[in-house]
Formats: C-alpha cells, sequence, structure tokens
C-alpha cells in the first residue's frame, strides 16, 4: 500500500492538488473569520463558532472533495491509465490507494482549518478557555459526513468517465444538505443524504434572538446530540466503501 | 514444444451478441504468435481476457501451465507484459517518471527504465511530457512500459496503430527481435495482413468470433502455395470480411 500511495504522490506532481485543495480551505476561513465581529462575540465566541462553522463546512467541504476525487480519477481516465494498472496491481489496492490518498489530503486541509479556527479565537480574544471537547466532538462531526462523501464521490469518480456525474452529484448533494440546514421540521431531509449530516450532527443552538432585540439577547448552548445520526452515517459510509469498490472491482477497464 | 498460453472454449458474451466463440488458442514458447483478424472479429476481447480485464462468460485460461484463476491472477500477471489498444500515460508526466510510476508498482530496479527507453529509442526525449509526444512516441512508450519487467510473455495489441511507414518498420524490427534476445513470447495482433505476415512464426485467425485457423504461418502457405496470405485469409473468413 506505501508503494501504491508513493505512486498516487508521483502522479500528482506538477498538478498542484494540495495547493488548490488549501486554497479551497483559505477561502473557507477567510469567509468563516470575516462574518465574526468581535465586539458581539467575545463572551460566546467559542460557541458561535461552533454554531457558525457547520454551515460553511456544509458547503466548502463537499465543494473540497469534488475537486480532489475527480481530480484524481481524471488523471486515470485521460491518461486510459486503468487497463495498465489494472495488469500489474490489484484493482481492489488501485482503489483503496486512491481513497487514501485523497481522503488524506481532504482530512488534512480539514485538520489545518480546526487549527486556524481554534488559534484565531485566541487571537481574536474569546472569553474563557477553549471547550476542548465540544472542539473534539466538532471536528469528529466534521470529519465524519466528510469521509463519507469523499467515498461516495471517489466511487462515481472512478466508475464514470465523465468527471460531470462527481461534479453534478457533489453540487446537487451540497445543495440539498444546505437547504436540509433551513429545514429543521423536515428532520428526514438531512438525514436521507450524507450532506445533511453537517446540520444533523450540530451540537450548538442560537437562542435569544428577535428581531426587536437582534444580537443584544443571544446566547449559545449546546443541544442533544443526535447520535443515531451518527451511527446511520456511519453504516452509509461502510455501505459507500463496500459497494463503490466492489463495482470497480467488476467494472471492466 | 511447450505451450505458454492455452485457452479452451474460451467464450465472451454481451447482451445476445457473441464477441468471441469458444475460442482455443495455443501459444508456444519463445515464438511470436500473430493474432490476426478484421475489426471487430474479438482479439481485443479475447486479449483482454487473458490479462483478466474482462471476465470470460465461459471457459478456461491457461497461463504458463497454470490455470487463472482470480487468485493466482496477479501472480500470473507479473510475468506479462502488455500493450491493449492505445498506449496508456499521464500527459503531464515525462517518459520517465512514467515509467517510474510502472517500475516502483512492478518492484523492478531503476536501471531497466533506462534500458527500455533505449530499446525503444525514447532516451533523447526521457524528460519531455508525455503529453507533447506524437502517437508513434506514444505508442513507443506504451511498449517500453509493457517491456520494463522484461516479462516471459508480452500481449501486444494492434501496437503498430497510428505509426509512420518508417514507425512501423521499426517497431516490427524490434518485435522480431525479442524472443531471441529476451526469450520472450510475443502475442502480437493485427488487422493487417503484411505485418503479421512479415513478423510471426504462429499464426491465429479469428472471424465473428471464431478460430478459423491456427498453426504454422509457414505451413498455412504450404497449404496453398500458389495463393497469398490475403487470399487465403478471405477464403477463411468470408469474402464480405474487409480488411
Amino acid at each position: 500500500m506505501i508503494t501504491l500511495l508513493q505512486c498516487e504522490y508521483r502522479k500528482t506532481r506538477r498538478k498542484y492538488l494540495f495547493l488548490t485543495a488549501l486554497g479551497i480551505t483559505a477561502i473557507q476561513l477567510c469567509w468563516a473569520l470575516y462574518g465574526t465581529h468581535p465586539e458581539d462575540t467575545l463572551e460566546w465566541g467559542w460557541m458561535m463558532y461552533l454554531y457558525q462553522f457547520p454551515l460553511i463546512n456544509a458547503i466548502i467541504l463537499p465543494l473540497l472533495s469534488i475537486v480532489v476525487s475527480s481530480h484524481l480519477a481524471d488523471l486515470e481516465h485521460k491518461g486510459v491509465m486503468l487497463k495498465s494498472l489494472a495488469v500489474i496491481t490489484d484493482k481492489k489496492h488501485i482503489y483503496d490507494a486512491k481513497l487514501i490518498y485523497g481522503l488524506s489530503i481532504v482530512l488534512l486541509c480539514n485538520l489545518i482549518s480546526w487549527c486556524v479556527t481554534i488559534l484565531s479565537g485566541y487571537l481574536i480574544g474569546f472569553s474563557g478557555a477553549v471547550p476542548l471537547r465540544l472542539y473534539a466532538l466538532y471536528l469528529l462531526f466534521t470529519l465524519t459526513p466528510t469521509i463519507v462523501i469523499y467515498m461516495l464521490l471517489h466511487a462515481l469518480a472512478l466508475l464514470f468517465r465523465n468527471q460531470a456525474v462527481t461534479f453534478f452529484t457533489g453540487i446537487i448533494g451540497t445543495f440539498i444538505g444546505l437547504f436540509s440546514m433551513f429545514l429543521p421540521s423536515v428532520p428526514l431531509l438531512r438525514k436521507l443524504l450524507p450532506w445533511g449530516y453537517y446540520g444533523a450532527l450540530q451540537f450548538v443552538g442560537m437562542f435569544g434572538w428577535t428581531k426587536e432585540t437582534r444580537m443584544k439577547n443571544v446566547y449559545f448552548a449546546t443541544t442533544d446530540i443526535d447520535w443515531m445520526a451518527f451511527g446511520i452515517l456511519i453504516t452509509m459510509g461502510i455501505a459507500c466503501y463496500l459497494i463503490g469498490e466492489k463495482l470497480f472491482e467488476r467494472k471492466e477497464v | 514444444m511447450n505451450e505458454i498460453v492455452t485457452t479452451t472454449n474460451l467464450t465472451k458474451v454481451y447482451g445476445n451478441q457473441t464477441c468471441v466463440d469458444h475460442l482455443d488458442l495455443r501459444i508456444r514458447a519463445n515464438r511470436i504468435y500473430g493474432f490476426l483478424g478484421p475489426n471487430g472479429a474479438g482479439k481485443s476481447t479475447t486479449l483482454k481476457m487473458l490479462l483478466g480485464l474482462v471476465t470470460p462468460t465461459e471457459g478456461t485460461i491457461d497461463l504458463f501451465s497454470e490455470r487463472s484463476t482470480s487468485k493466482n491472477r496477479m501472480k500470473l500477471l507479473k510475468q506479462i507484459g502488455s500493450l491493449i489498444e492505445s498506449p496508456s500515460y499521464y500527459g503531464h508526466l515525462s517518459a520517465k517518471e512514467n515509467l517510474k510510476i510502472f517500475s516502483t508498482l512492478l518492484q523492478v530496479p531503476d536501471s531497466n527504465i533506462e534500458k527500455v527507453l533505449q530499446i525503444v529509442r525514447l532516451e533523447k526525449h526521457q524528460q519531455k511530457a508525455v503529453s507533447k509526444f506524437s502517437l508513434g512516441m506514444k505508442q513507443r512508450l506504451g511498449l517500453a512500459s509493457a517491456l520494463l519487467s522484461f516479462p516471459k510473455l508480452l500481449i501486444l495489441d494492434e501496437p503498430t496503430n497510428g505509426l509512420d511507414p518508417a514507425g512501423i518498420q521499426e517497431m516490427r524490427e524490434l518485435i522480431k527481435s525479442l524472443p531471441a534476445q529476451y526469450g520472450m513470447t510475443v502475442i502480437v495482433s493485427s488487422h493487417l495482413l503484411s505485418e503479421i505476415d512479415q513478423m510471426a512464426e504462429d499464426i491465429g485467425i479469428i472471424a465473428n468470433g471464431k478460430l478459423m485457423y491456427q498453426g504454422e504461418l509457414d505451413q498455412l502457405h504450404e497449404t496453398a502455395p500458389s495463393k497469398s496470405l490475403e487470399e487465403i485469409f478471405l477464403g477463411l473468413t468470408g469474402k464480405e470480411q474487409s480488411l
């Protein structure tokens, strides 16, 4: 597997894939931090981040997954490489190596974003210590939907030569996931597709907001964590991986 | 002489179309086997089945006297080099970088890269991005990657496609030299009679998925000395088959 991962790295030389991923992460951070007004938020800063970031993640992280997965698969499709690789190494290993390599890039960007988020809280001067337990949960609930979405897009990108399939699936899924966050009255929508789980696993709510007082009386508090949704998401991930890998193994190249 | 590839009743059916029909190939070691047939006869599908890229509907494949199954497929393929249909490459990488990926996966020494680049005469272009190569150069790079492990069996599907006459001649001479120089067995498919006539020692003629003739090329000529290979081929495959 190490050999295959080395090859994956070599294949992306001069393609600046990691740099592109970092660029998308930078856009995510600029967008999130631009909307943070220190005067309003010093008191609730740490909790406010946990409330705000899932929404931005629901837009940016699926986009990052589309870019990385389709880029890695397109390298193989463009040069008709799969038929050459499939006679040198097991197709299952090709599938896994590409998945691990692509996911590593996406997850590393997630981690960088998480660290910068905490660092920015310190620099802005949020009150109190970082609620580390909540931030660890936030990381878990950010990484897990991202992994599942990536697994699905990875399968599509390798199965279909035309990367428009991956692109449009990713975009439509992102829209559904985003809309589901604004429709809490339809909880099924959040749990139907992996894109909805950034919202389904959000565990910080905003309270006290009215048209008249606006942010004046606002406070943030934790809500119940939907562990059942987390379980469904994990099951989705396992299904995506197993079905995708099996279909790729059967695919005639 | 021992047979390096044997197929029994090898069949591939897509929907209700039989692409390869109960093929019994016998390919002897250290020979050049010409696999001749018109376009769409089932040559590429047969070669893909030998490599495990396409699953046969029926029949068996024996490689190096061992039954090829999904379990031992990779072990057997380590002794096979192949160039199927069009050459494969990463366009943004140089020829050397492309071969480095193959050599890493095949676990062969880096010195083999220099050797095969020399064999296919691409050593002067090894640092150039493959996307800037001509079709002939890409075809030679494809051959280089097939030769990289100096396999016992080399499977080449229409290797002269897209080459100019000089390139065809060069490729032909190169293929002809492989059994003697490196002890390889070569299966080369083509729809061009003259190509097979000048290159192959043994020949298999396929039409509509069926094997019409198999044996030594010289013997085929002896059976009808007054006829050209083209006339023999048309007689075997039916005159409606165009070349």
